[in-house]
């Protein structure tokens, strides 16, 4: 018959000040909840069972089991301390009521303080005395409880609501699924499928018939040796044999020797499994973060460059923005340049005209008329400057001729000023034509060197945002990993990962290699012993021989029996584990993977959790690993072929869970446990009127929830006024 | 005086600022580092061009104090050598001869050695005090707080006188 918790009550615990009957909770059958918001008193009530089962409490403040004694001055309510005076005494104690069959249990555990100093909270302010355990047994039908006096069957009866042995698995406080369940152990699916299946009897069996075997053998041979003319060729088949199975042990040993390095590494590689795919995201990452830098590096220098070049476009010809608002100064200057020139013009042509006047009567521009012209005039013999006519052979058409023909060669002309600036000025004009040409063009060159710049900066921004999104990754990866942030750090471990991947190949080579001898080994064992089996009397009293073989058979038939069970079992395990995950992700849109156990060379079982097409997938939230975990601990609660006859006492472990999980566990859970008392949080809403969550709200009408307490406490009050309210929603 | 040597004398010349000036050349040239909180021009003689092109806009001409009391800097022939820069400033600062040399191109020619020597002081003098004109405003506008802390802070004041 399943144990179930009728009631659970306080004296002056924690929050719960009053006597046991102002604090007591009832439950039933089935999921019990009792929400409440942080401070509400969830981990005080959960720390009753903690009493109840090891006579310790969690202390809060450093997050450490202690005994009770140690901790007695911190478990009594404020508001109980603060009404004892000095000398006087009060009790603080838990006491839970439990049914079996057809009895009923009362199990009270309690202290007495004695106040001896003034201050409240000091631990040598109250002399602490705890209390007998006291026990009361009561047949149901029967409602009168009567004290048991035998500690051992006080004891007893205390084991008998949770197994010492299954407390792992009933008894959950948080992240306790984690420890639970730790896949880089072996031993955490390996023992429980032990506990299980019994497979420790079988082995026991194994031993017991190999001994009798071995004396059914000796008894052979020592009855053969009186009778048999083959002795020598026995003898010799005999030794065989002995070598055989000495190398046979050997190998055996070795294999252990071997599987033991395996498990070794691979319990390394799953410790760092985490870390190594942290470590190479880190490594890739840093990859990334380099890269990245590099570009913003290159991008800011370019930025830089830019920002600093945008003065030098004042002194690039190219931009020439020196130049803006001059416009009128190189006009200025062109004017002046121009009349310079004519004045200049005038001048020297003043002074030629004064030394030979008669050249300039008929003065036409220097090399005018020009050369085409000339040809024209001669050709047509009429000149055009003055229109008339010039007859070939005339003054006039030899003139033209004269002047087509003039030498091109200037003649080194007079000094007509002290200085002669005409080239300087005129180099001035010609030189400084990149700065003259530009005034429209300047405004729209600022404006997208501004544009420039924007998209510059825009890119260096881009960049910075992107690096800062990486690094964060890279944070996060931390945080996940607790590791320091250390480059050779994510390194070495990558080392080291790759190390234990390298040891487990090795070590599985070996084994392999190893259970090949002994696979051949056997082989000529058992080849030998059919030879010696001929090579014994015909005479021999059938008994002998007998017993013998059934013994061996026997012997083989329970280490396959042994193994068969073991397979078995894992398989339900597994099918098992897959229906609890199912159920606990039925309300999440995950794809909905498939928890897959897997022997390993070491003969210990993995837990992999594969998608649809075949590939392990890693990583997943706090909450998605610890359901997976918790699947596991359902399925070895409810492959027990006899029910599971325990309730589960569960203190917040969905804190890490989202909503979606958090319905599912609740469905879940019922359907594995006879009785469940869960404490939550996650169903609290301070803001809602019943202060319960939408979740709550939909719970509280589940038929499988029996009951739902809701836990307040008098807020913005000092501590020592500090009480838990409990109220029955259901 | 040919053009060359009129133009090589001139060339040859390393323009003054006042020493009062110092500070304010020191956050506005960087001279080759990068150390202010404004923006800046690389080599002394861009913020003197843009200084003496500010003061010819301006038209504020400010006589620096006795010789003993300045600075020189480069001569004005390795300012952004080999570039139309000097040519162009020289082409400005003689758009206004008559009125800033006394004499008008023309006159220049026919001026003796001496007096054209004194005009390419005179040129020189011109240069600095414009600059001197564009520092102080400059000057006046960085005590007051006024100078905006852009990198267009001097196009933008430039297109603005």
């Amino acid at each position: 018959m399943a144990s179930i918790i009728n009631s659970i009550s306080f004296k002056n615990f924690f929050n719960y000040y009053g006597d046991y009957e102002d604090t007591r909770y009832d439950f039933e059958e089935g999921v019990n909840i009792i929400v409440a918001d942080n401070g509400a008193g969830k981990s005080k009530f959960f720390n009753a069972f903690l009493w109840l089962f090891y006579d310790q409490i969690l202390d809060s403040d450093d997050k450490r089991k202690k005994a009770i004694k140690d901790i007695a001055y911190k478990i009594i309510s404020d508001k109980a301390k603060n009404e004892t005076s000095l000398g006087s005494s009060l009790v603080s104690g838990i006491r839970v009521e439990y049914s079996t069959g057809r009895f009923k249990y009362q199990i009270t555990k309690s202290f007495t303080a004695t106040r001896i100093k003034e201050n409240l909270t000091d631990y040598d302010s109250w002399q602490i005395v705890i209390d007998d355990l006291e026990v009361d047994q009561s047949e149901i039908i029967l409602h009168r409880y009567k004290p048991v006096y035998d500690y051992d069957e006080k004891r007893k009866i205390i084991n008998r609501l949770i197994l010492p042995d299954l407390r792992q698995y009933s008894f959950l406080q948080g992240e306790e699924v984690d420890r639970i369940i730790d896949f880089s152990k072996k031993s955490s699916i390996e023992d429980a499928v032990r506990t299980l299946t019994n497979i420790s009897k079988y082995e026991e069996l194994v031993e017991l018939i190999r001994d009798i075997a071995k004396k059914s053998e000796n008894d052979l041979n020592k009855k053969t040796k009186e009778t048999n003319a083959q002795t020598d060729r026995l003898e010799k088949a005999q030794q065989e044999k002995e070598t055989l199975t000495f190398m046979l042990k050997k190998e055996v040993e070795s294999l252990s020797e071997f599987q033991k390095l395996y498990e070794d590494a691979e319990r390394e590689k799953n410790e760092l499994d985490q870390k190594y795919a942290n470590a190479e995201k880190r490594k890739e990452l840093d990859e990334k973060i380099s890269a990245k830098n590099r570009v913003l590096k290159s991008a800011k220098e370019e930025y830089d460059s830019f920002l600093e070049g945008i003065n030098n476009k004042f002194f690039d010809g190219n931009f020439s923005w020196i130049s803006l608002g001059f416009e009128n100064h190189v006009e200025d200057f062109k004017e002046k340049i121009k009349l310079f020139r004519q004045n200049r013009y005038e001048k020297r042509a003043l002074l030629k005209a004064s030394e030979s006047p008669n050249d300039y009567f008929t003065m036409l521009p220097v090399n005018s008329p020009d050369a085409v012209s000339l040809e024209n005039m001669i050709d047509s013999e009429h000149c055009y400057v003055c229109d008339r006519p010039a007859e070939k052979g005339s003054d006039a058409h030899n003139y033209l001729l004269k002047l087509k023909n003039r030498p091109n060669e200037n003649k080194p002309t007079k000094e007509f000023v002290k200085n002669d600036l005409e080239e300087f000025f005129g180099n001035l004009q010609v030189n400084a034509s990149p700065f003259c040409n530009k005034f429209d063009a300047i405004p729209q060159s600022v404006l997208r060197t501004k544009e420039r710049e924007g998209e510059l900066r825009e890119r260096v921004d881009k960049l910075n945002n992107e690096l800062k999104s990486l690094k964060s990754q890279r944070k996060d990866i931390l945080i996940a990993g607790a590791e320091s942030d250390e480059n050779d750090n994510a390194l070495s471990i990558i080392n080291q990962f790759k190390g234990a991947i390298k040891r487990m190949e090795q070590a599985s080579n070996k084994i392999e290699r190893l259970e090949g001898n002994i696979k051949e080994l056997k082989h000529n064992l058992s080849v030998t012993e059919k030879e010696i089996e001929n090579l014994r009397p015909k005479d021999l009293p059938e008994g002998y021989t007998l017993n013998y073989k059934i013994c061996s058979d026997l012997e083989e038939a329970i280490v396959n029996a042994k193994e068969r069970v073991f397979d078995n079992m894992v398989n339900l395990l597994e099918e098992h584990a897959n229906r609890h995950f199912q159920n606990l992700i039925r309300h999440n849109d995950l794809a909905g993977g498939i928890l897959k156990f897997e022997k390993t060379p070491a003969g210990s079982i993995s837990l992999k959790y594969i998608d649809s097409t075949g590939n392990e997938v890693h990583g997943g939230s706090e909450g998605f690993q610890r359901m997976k975990k918790f699947s596991v601990v359902m399925a070895i609660i409810s492959v027990n072929t006899t029910q599971y006859n325990y309730p589960l006492l569960a203190d917040a472990p969905l804190s890490a869970f989202g909503k979606a999980f958090t319905e599912g566990f609740f469905e879940a859970i019922g359907g594995v446990f006879p009785q469940s008392i869960v404490l939550v949080k996650e169903l609290y809403d301070g803001d809602d009127e019943m202060k319960l969550s939408d979740l709550g709200k939909k719970l509280i009408k589940e038929d499988n929830i029996k009951t739902i307490y809701l836990n307040t406490v008098n807020k913005g009050v000092e501590q020592i006024d500090l009480v838990t309210t409990k109220t029955k929603l259901k | 005086m040919t053009s060359q040597e009129f133009r090589s004398n001139i060339l040859s010349k390393r323009p003054r600022y006042a020493n009062s000036r110092i500070p304010l050349l020191d956050a506005l040239a960087n001279k080759g580092s990068r150390t202010s909180e404004f923006s800046q021009f690389g080599p002394i003689y861009e913020l003197y061009i843009y200084a003496m092109m500010l003061g010819i806009k301006r038209n504020t001409r400010l006589s620096l104090p006795p010789r003993n009391l300045t600075t020189d800097f480069l001569e004005i022939g390795k300012w952004k050598r080999d570039s139309a820069l000097v040519d162009f400033l020289l082409m400005i600062i003689f758009s206004n001869a008559e009125k800033d040399l006394g004499y008008n191109l023309n006159d220049l020619e026919d001026l003796e050695e001496g007096e054209l020597n004194k005009v390419i002081s005179n040129v020189l003098m011109l240069i600095e005090e414009y600059a001197n004109g564009g520092l102080e405003y400059l000057e006046k506008l960085w005590e007051k707080g006024e100078l905006e802390n852009s990198h267009y802070m001097f196009i933008d004041l430039y297109k603005s006188n």
